[in-house]
């Protein structure tokens, strides 16, 4: 004795679970408007909330890779400012020992030239030994301490070290962080090796009244002066091209943090009008199916007895 | 011949009285999901007599029959059985993935990766050097945490397998209890009827709890075994009125093996099995877990190991343990970050070993992106089972439809039967009264 019966119990079943079908999907619409974001946890997009985790990171590196390029800039401004005062510095030099080469300034001018020249290697010593808005000597390389020391006969020699450690402004791209004070202030004249400093303090010395010859002394520092320029000059300009990429570097990176937020808009957030267009169908077919749910259960036999 | 007139009319009320019973009783239980409509049987009643051949003697109740189909009743067991362990592995495996997102061990790790790259933008400021330090510590506590939360995920499931097993010896003594009753009920009455109503009751509870495979004797007494994988049938969870005891012991690594009787199972379906499946899923992340916290240790304390700090000492380990429960700070100073490379002085500004640090933790294979591949492969997994689940969900709800559609009271059929087995009492009561007047008739001729 068994026939097919439209239980009553199955309709009662099949509408509640209609139903709440709907309802569920109506609070998932309404919490992705409300929180304005569509993966409320990774299961709900793994490939996408995978994506979103790689670029959060991207933007929290690029946070602080744009702190470092920033840091960069600024050292690398510093470092700038420091070698255009030692270039006009040394140009100054310059023509001080041509005037004492060859202006007839007597004993007397070629002292005053002398006490300047003292002056100018006391102003280099100090720019040489420049520090950054943190401390750290902006010419020692990589070592501590400042870049150069004089010693009790008056020499001046650099304490620094040749290395240059690089930092990293961008994904993949690491910079120099600047130049030694080697670059700058250390050179060769006629194959011998020396520095700014001696050539200076040399050229005083022979200034000096009562010492030989000073009009040849003066032309023959020339050499030195001309080769200190030319190093300083170098320096400038490695020191500008350096500056010059960091400020690409910064432009892309604003570039990038900008794609990135996009991406992660594009990814993770509610596309608003979209989901409200869908909660307006949802609502729609929930009321229909709860009016025609209480019409069809209130259609029953027992009505009629 | 009067005689056998009242007889028949006497009997066709009855039966038809009977059936009106039943039928009330059917409207009764209609919103009773475990309650299988019933109808009278009935045949028709001839007696002999020695002198005239048969006799017409009216209707004979037979019995109440149930209205039951057992493969219905098994395909709603088994459908819903599967749900039952999807439901608990997707519980589990969603507390998992709650209790590692939450816990935040990508965005620590990242963090980690940032203050080191800034560092490397001002190796020697002390602020810089103790936020590192910090974020250092935050990231050890964070895997500390991500092991405790994943330890409380693993202890809810483990109580409600608990629980679970509870009920799975309850169920089993219950069945247990209703087949010795089974075995003594009269076939056709109506305390049968009810005894197999509250036996389907208890199998389908049962197989939410764990996959069965049923068989039943003539008295309709069940027998159940445990449903293992390949249509293996396993031990007796109950034979006839005999339940056996089913026990689950859990590993050293938090999963369970079970036994019924003493012997070892593999339940296939049910809570029980989603339960366990979801302990095995645990175990498995708990791994990668600290795998990852291992790797991220052995990386930070080999670069250690090959800089100088900022006193220009040689690097010391960065962390202490071996696991996301045991690792911890072991540095006490931000200068004891090794950033410059060894035999570096004091005070260098060299971040040579630093980026070969940075560069080590956001490796292709190093604990960023393993870390992410952990959380791919946790949510894809998630994101499959509720695909299962929805599938299963539509194929249960549908089993549960037909068994309700075969066993379930229509009440528009019942209301039906009310009037026809109304008209059917008149029409007995009717011949009652022909019979009565014949009786009469007979009596009053002269």
């Amino acid at each position: 004795m068994s026939f097919v019966s439209n239980a009553t119990g199955a309709f009662y079943e099949r509408s509640l679970s209609q139903m709440s079908g709907l309802r569920s999907s109506l609070e998932t619409l309404q919490t992705q408007i409300s929180t304005g974001t569509r993966i409320e946890r990774g299961s709900d997009d793994p490939a996408a909330a995978s994506r979103l985790r790689t670029l959060s990171r991207t933007e929290r590196l690029a946070e602080v890779q744009a702190d470092n390029a920033d840091k960069l800039a600024r050292d690398l401004t510093e470092a700038g400012d420091e070698v255009l005062g030692v270039a006009n510095l040394l140009s100054r030099a310059r023509e001080l020992a041509i005037r004492a080469a060859n202006d007839p300034v007597g004993e007397a001018g070629r002292a005053a030239i002398a006490e300047e020249l003292a002056q100018l290697e006391l102003e280099l010593f100090d720019r040489a030994n420049a520090t950054t808005l943190t401390g750290e000597p902006l010419f020692a390389g990589t070592a501590s301490g400042p870049a150069f020391v004089r010693a009790g006969d008056g020499s001046v020699s650099y304490n620094g070290n040749s290395e240059i450690s690089s930092v990293t402004v961008a994904p993949g791209t690491e910079l120099e962080r600047g130049v030694t004070g080697l670059q700058i202030f250390e050179f060769n004249v006629n194959g011998t090796p020396t520095n700014a400093f001696a050539v200076l303090s040399g050229l005083a010395a022979a200034l000096q009244p009562g010492v030989a010859d000073p009009a040849a002394a003066a032309r023959a520092a020339l050499d030195g002066l001309d080769a200190a320029i030319d190093t300083t000059t170098r320096s400038q300009t490695v020191l500008g091209t350096r500056l010059a990429w960091v400020e690409v570097i910064q432009e892309s990176q604003q570039d990038r943090a900008l794609d990135v937020a996009e991406q992660q808009s594009n990814l993770g957030d509610t596309d608003i009008g979209e989901a409200i267009a869908r909660l307006q169908q949802t609502l729609t077919a929930l009321e229909a199916s709860q009016s025609s749910f209480t019409r069809v259960a209130n259609l029953t036999l027992f009505n009629a007895l | 011949m009067t005689g056998s007139l009242f007889q028949i009319a006497r009997s066709g009320a009855a039966a038809a009285r009977a059936s009106i019973e039943l039928t009330a009783q059917n409207i009764a239980n209609a919103s009773n999901p475990d309650y299988a409509r019933r109808s009278l049987l009935t045949r028709e009643f001839v007696g002999v007599s020695v002198s005239q051949g048969s006799v017409l003697n009216g209707v004979l109740i037979d019995g109440i029959s149930r209205n039951n189909t057992a493969i219905v009743q098994q395909q709603a067991r088994s459908s819903a059985s599967e749900l039952a362990r999807a439901d608990a592995e997707l519980s589990g495996l969603r507390d998992t993935e709650l209790a590692l997102e939450q816990s935040r061990v990508f965005e620590g790790l990242v963090e980690f990766e940032a203050v080191l790259t800034q560092l490397e933008g001002n190796p020697l400021e002390p602020a810089l050097r103790t936020n590192t330090l910090e974020t250092a510590r935050q990231l050890a506590n964070t895997l500390n945490f991500a092991d405790t939360t994943l330890g409380q995920a693993r202890a809810q499931v483990q109580d409600a397998a608990g629980i679970t097993v509870d009920e799975i010896n309850a169920q089993a003594a219950e069945l247990a209890r209703i087949n010795r009753s089974l075995v003594n009920a009269r076939d056709g009455t109506a305390g049968q009827a009810a005894l197999l109503d509250a036996r389907d009751a208890t199998l389908r509870a049962l197989s939410d709890e764990i996959g069965v495979d049923v068989s039943f004797d003539a008295s309709g007494a069940a027998s159940v075994r445990v449903a293992e994988a390949g249509g293996v049938t396993g031990a007796l969870l109950v034979d006839g009125v005999n339940p056996s005891t089913f026990a689950a012991t859990t590993q050293a690594n938090g999963t369970l093996a079970f036994t019924v009787g003493g012997s070892g199972v593999a339940p296939v379906r049910g809570a029980i099995a989603g339960q366990a499946s979801a302990l095995e899923a645990q175990a498995g992340y708990q791994n990668e877990l600290d795998a990852i916290t291992s790797d991220l240790i052995a990386r930070a304390n080999a670069a250690q190991s090959t800089g100088a700090d900022a006193d220009g000492a040689p690097g010391q380990p960065f962390f202490t343990g071996t696991s996301a429960a045991t690792i911890n700070l072991a540095l006490t100073s931000g200068r004891q970050i090794a950033t410059a490379p060894a035999g570096s002085p004091a005070g260098s500004t060299n971040t040579g070993n630093l980026a070969s640090l940075i560069a080590s933790i956001g490796a292709d294979d190093g604990p960023v992106a393993t870390t992410d591949t952990l959380l791919l492969g946790l949510s894809s997994r998630i994101s499959a089972a509720d695909t299962t689940r929805t599938g299963l969900a539509a194929i249960a709800g549908n089993a549960e439809a037909t068994l309700l559609t075969e066993t379930g009271v229509d009440l528009d059929t019942e209301a039906a039967n009310l009037i026809r087995l109304q008209q059917a009492f008149d029409a007995n009561a009717r011949v009652l009264q022909v019979a009565s007047d014949i009786f009469d008739t007979l009596l009053g001729l002269r």
